[in-house]
């Protein structure tokens, strides 16, 4: 560091007085928790000699018990830490009841460790898609008769590296997450023969589709209220996600499921990583579907943050709007150049610093014209609202440092505005593709299987059914102009 | 919340390892000191971060305490922990530079695990030279073992680590009026030699507690004062939990010390599993199930190794 920069944690004469008035406030208040803890402390420490003075008598015998392998269950007394788990209540009951010393530690459980399950203990249904991501299959848990999605790692067993880093990751990842809008993973299995790892499947819930085959397949498109509850939840999902430092670098229609209770979820995290805060400078520019790619990376960008997902979510809100993909561009130049045709083209006001990034330096942009550099974005969308055009524009900012956080799109007044946003539970739903249910069979409701599963509808809040039914939308044919 | 949270080894698992194993504990503590210790060394040349080296540390004890010792030779699992972990963070290392890493801190140049006193060993570039198919082989084997790691982890390879929270905690606790360079490195040391415990806090304790243990072991070192209340409270951790691991850190190093002493072959180089059969054989012990070790081929290891997988296996049946 430079000899006149000084560390942020660096003292100056402000911060010493600041200082020395907050430790005479903490001085005082620890010198009467103290004093407090002291009679507290005297008191536990009688009782403690005395659970002491018992354990230590009981655990003589004990002791020699184990060393020689008693049948009796292991359990009781070990000789390593955990044995503070079974002892430590005692103190801790005795420090509540004296009163005084009321502290009431935070435990963190970070669960256990142990052998992966056997893929034997799943029955396969029926495939689901087989493609450039893997094998993916609906099983059932024979044990609990759960249906689950089975989704095969893809292992290349030439691949020198060992085990694939992208799947380790996506693996890694999901473990650690835990939303309503990210896909629950359950488990990971091995095949049979464990003498050697080849076969590594990914136990995921099932949902039933994904947001693509359903845009494709719809007659209509979602009415407003039903797009601001799946952009609602794709933001509290992404929102979570960036919360915990994780770039999911593929969002897209087809890695968003949705189940038939209105629930979406977030899926495929197979581009996904961890990032800290600031960004590490060399990550990949690869990364993100092309259709969903953002103009930063297109341009090269090696250090980039989380804005790029909100560009992906703004491509995502567009194709729901419109059931087609935003920008289709064929390639990254004709990506670019699509881009630049909806949001306008880069200037040092609108975008400041794109000069630097790599592939911005040979970019020949044609002379600025008061058309050129305007968004055409309220343009393609005449039926969204103003403050619905202006979120869409503002996620398809071209500077990443514009775009909102999840976190502040949550807050966006489009989603305050009529129509409101429709109950999860009030969604349409869909024939699945992933379920073996066939489109035809839509026309008319189907008797209930034999010896099928109730339907289960989860916690549902039916109070408000009708509460804002006046101001939803009709649908059908046309959409309402809010103005 | 799973940043501050590790997943922690049941007692069931340590009491296994502890009873059930054929292997006498002293020698089960010098395969997992060494091993350890050989990871640190290996992390360094290669020159990756800390925080990448010691989360191998933490996998390869956890790898331990569902597999058997003696199913693998111990340098690979370690290997195979160290090149498992960067790559999945954010410093990978070619599986090239480990295998050379590795074939030199076993080689007979290396000062790795000699005894400090004796004069650095001759260096002779031929004794660490890995020939193609050598270097094919033990790569072979660092995949089979890190799929192997990944199965007994059931793919968890998540290891949050204390020093960062350490840090916090001291600035929040004023550095306890000391030196913040000093303070912070004694922490940290603290902090990486309970790494190589063979009674494997990092296991058993989840990082806050480790945290605060390594700056009441630093303050008491430096003589640094302390908040006078039971200011550990503040970090959630119990005054119980806090001896236990207080006791445990400040042990590692005149337990070592001592093990290098007691136990045979400690001077000569990394502990591998050919030096644990020896030693069995010396005192009588028997691996296995009844049958002594004579054959000397690896063959007869393997035989070993799959027999000792079958023992565990029963016993994990019957238990």
């Amino acid at each position: 560091m430079a000899g006149t920069a000084k560390s942020r944690w660096a003292n100056n004469e402000d911060d010493a007085a600041q200082e020395a008035q907050l430790k005479k406030e903490r001085e005082e208040k620890k010198r009467l928790k103290a004093e407090k803890a002291r009679k507290a402390e005297a008191e536990r420490q009688a009782r403690e000699a005395q659970t002491q003075a018992n354990v230590a008598r009981t655990a003589q015998p004990r002791d020699e018990d184990e060393d020689d392998r008693g049948s009796g269950p292991p359990a009781k007394r070990r000789r390593l830490s955990p044995e503070r788990e079974t002892r430590s209540p005692a103190p801790a009951a005795a420090e509540q009841d004296s009163g005084a010393a009321s502290t009431k530690l935070l435990r963190f459980e970070g669960g256990a460790f142990g052998r992966c399950r056997s893929v034997e203990s799943y029955d396969k249904l029926n495939d689901i898609e087989e493609g450039a991501y893997g094998w993916v299959a609906r099983a059932r848990e024979i044990a609990t008769g759960r249906v689950v999605a089975l989704k095969r790692l893809k292992i290349d067993p030439k691949d020198r590296g060992g085990l694939p880093v992208t799947g380790l990751r996506e693996i890694q990842i999901l473990k650690d997450c835990d939303h309503r809008n990210v896909v629950e993973l359950r488990e990971v299995v091995v095949s049979e023969d464990t003498s050697k790892i080849e076969s590594i499947f990914l136990v995921l819930e099932f949902v039933e589709h994904d947001l693509n085959s359903i845009l494709e397949d719809m007659p209509e498109a979602f009415l407003a209220s039903e797009v601001k509850t799946l952009l609602l939840q794709l933001a509290s999902g992404v929102a979570y996600l960036h919360d915990n430092c994780i770039l999911h670098r593929d969002l897209k229609t087809s890695n968003l499921l949705l189940n038939n209770r209105g629930q979406l979820k977030i899926a495929d995290f197979g581009m996904a990583r961890y990032v800290g805060d600031p960004p590490p400078p060399k990550l990949t520019q690869l990364v993100v579907t092309l259709w969903y790619r953002a103009p930063e990376l297109l341009l090269g960008a090696t250090r980039y943050t989380t804005a790029i997902d909100l560009w992906s979510v703004g491509c995502i809100f567009g194709e729901l709007l419109t059931r087609e993909p935003l920008l289709q561009g064929k390639n990254e130049v004709d990506e670019l150049t699509r881009i630049f045709a909806l949001c306008g083209l880069p200037s040092d006001e609108t975008w400041p610093g794109f000069r630097r990034l790599p592939n911005a330096r040979a970019l020949r942009l044609p002379p600025p014209t008061p058309s050129s550099s305007g968004s055409a974005i309220r343009a393609r969308f005449p039926l969204l609202t103003a403050a619905g055009a202006g979120l869409l524009s503002s996620l398809l900012a071209l500077d990443p440092e514009r775009r909102p956080t999840a976190r502040e799109m949550l807050a966006h007044e489009y989603f305050a505005q009529d129509p409101k946003p429709k109950q999860e539970a009030m969604f349409p739903t869909f024939p699945s593709k992933a379920g073996q249910e066939r489109r035809r069979r839509k026309q008319t409701p189907l008797a209930p299987p034999r010896g099928g599963q109730v339907v289960e509808l989860g916690a549902v809040d039916f109070s408000g059914i009708f509460s804002g039914r006046d101001k939803e939308e009709r649908g059908g044919g046309f959409s309402l102009r809010m103005v | 919340m799973s940043h501050m949270a590790n997943p922690l080894a049941t007692p069931d698992q340590l009491y296994k390892r502890r009873s059930f194993s054929s292997l006498p504990t002293e020698l089960q503590d010098a395969i997992f000191f060494s091993a350890q210790c050989l990871t640190q060394a290996a992390g360094v040349l290669l020159q990756l971060p800390q925080s990448a080296t010691a989360q191998a540390n933490v996998v390869l004890a956890r790898y331990w305490l569902v597999e058997p010792f003696m199913s693998r030779e111990f340098s690979d699992v370690s290997a195979a922990a160290l090149y498992l972990i960067a790559k999945v963070g954010p410093s990978p290392r070619s599986p090239r530079d480990i295998s050379n890493v590795y074939a030199y801190l076993l080689s007979p140049s290396s000062s790795f695990f000699r005894p400090p006193t004796s004069p650095p060993p001759a260096n002779d570039p031929s004794a660490y030279y890995l020939s193609d198919a050598a270097y094919q082989t033990f790569h072979n084997r660092v995949l089979a073992i890190e799929a192997r790691i990944l199965y007994a982890l059931s793919f968890n390879t998540h290891v949050s680590l204390p020093h960062s929270l350490a840090i916090t905690y001291l600035q929040a606790l004023d550095f306890l009026g000391a030196r913040k360079e000093t303070v912070s490195k004694r922490v940290v040391e603290h902090l990486n030699t309970a790494l190589l415990s063979p009674q494997m806090l990092y296991l058993t304790s989840q990082p806050n507690a480790l945290a605060v243990a390594a700056i009441y072991n630093a303050a008491k070192d430096l003589g640094a004062k302390m908040p006078e209340c039971e200011w550990w409270e503040v970090f959630d951790v119990d005054r119980e939990e806090l001896g236990f691991l207080v006791v445990g850190m400040r042990s590692v190093d005149g337990w070592a010390r001592k093990m290098r002493e007691d136990v045979p072959g400690m001077k000569e180089g990394m502990v591998t599993r050919r030096m644990i059969e020896d030693e069995m054989r010396k005192r009588g012990l028997q691996i296995g199930n009844g049958h002594g070790v004579e054959e000397e081929s690896l063959d007869a290891e393997a035989e070993l190794a799959r027999k000792m997988d079958e023992k565990i296996a029963q016993m994990e049946a019957d238990a």
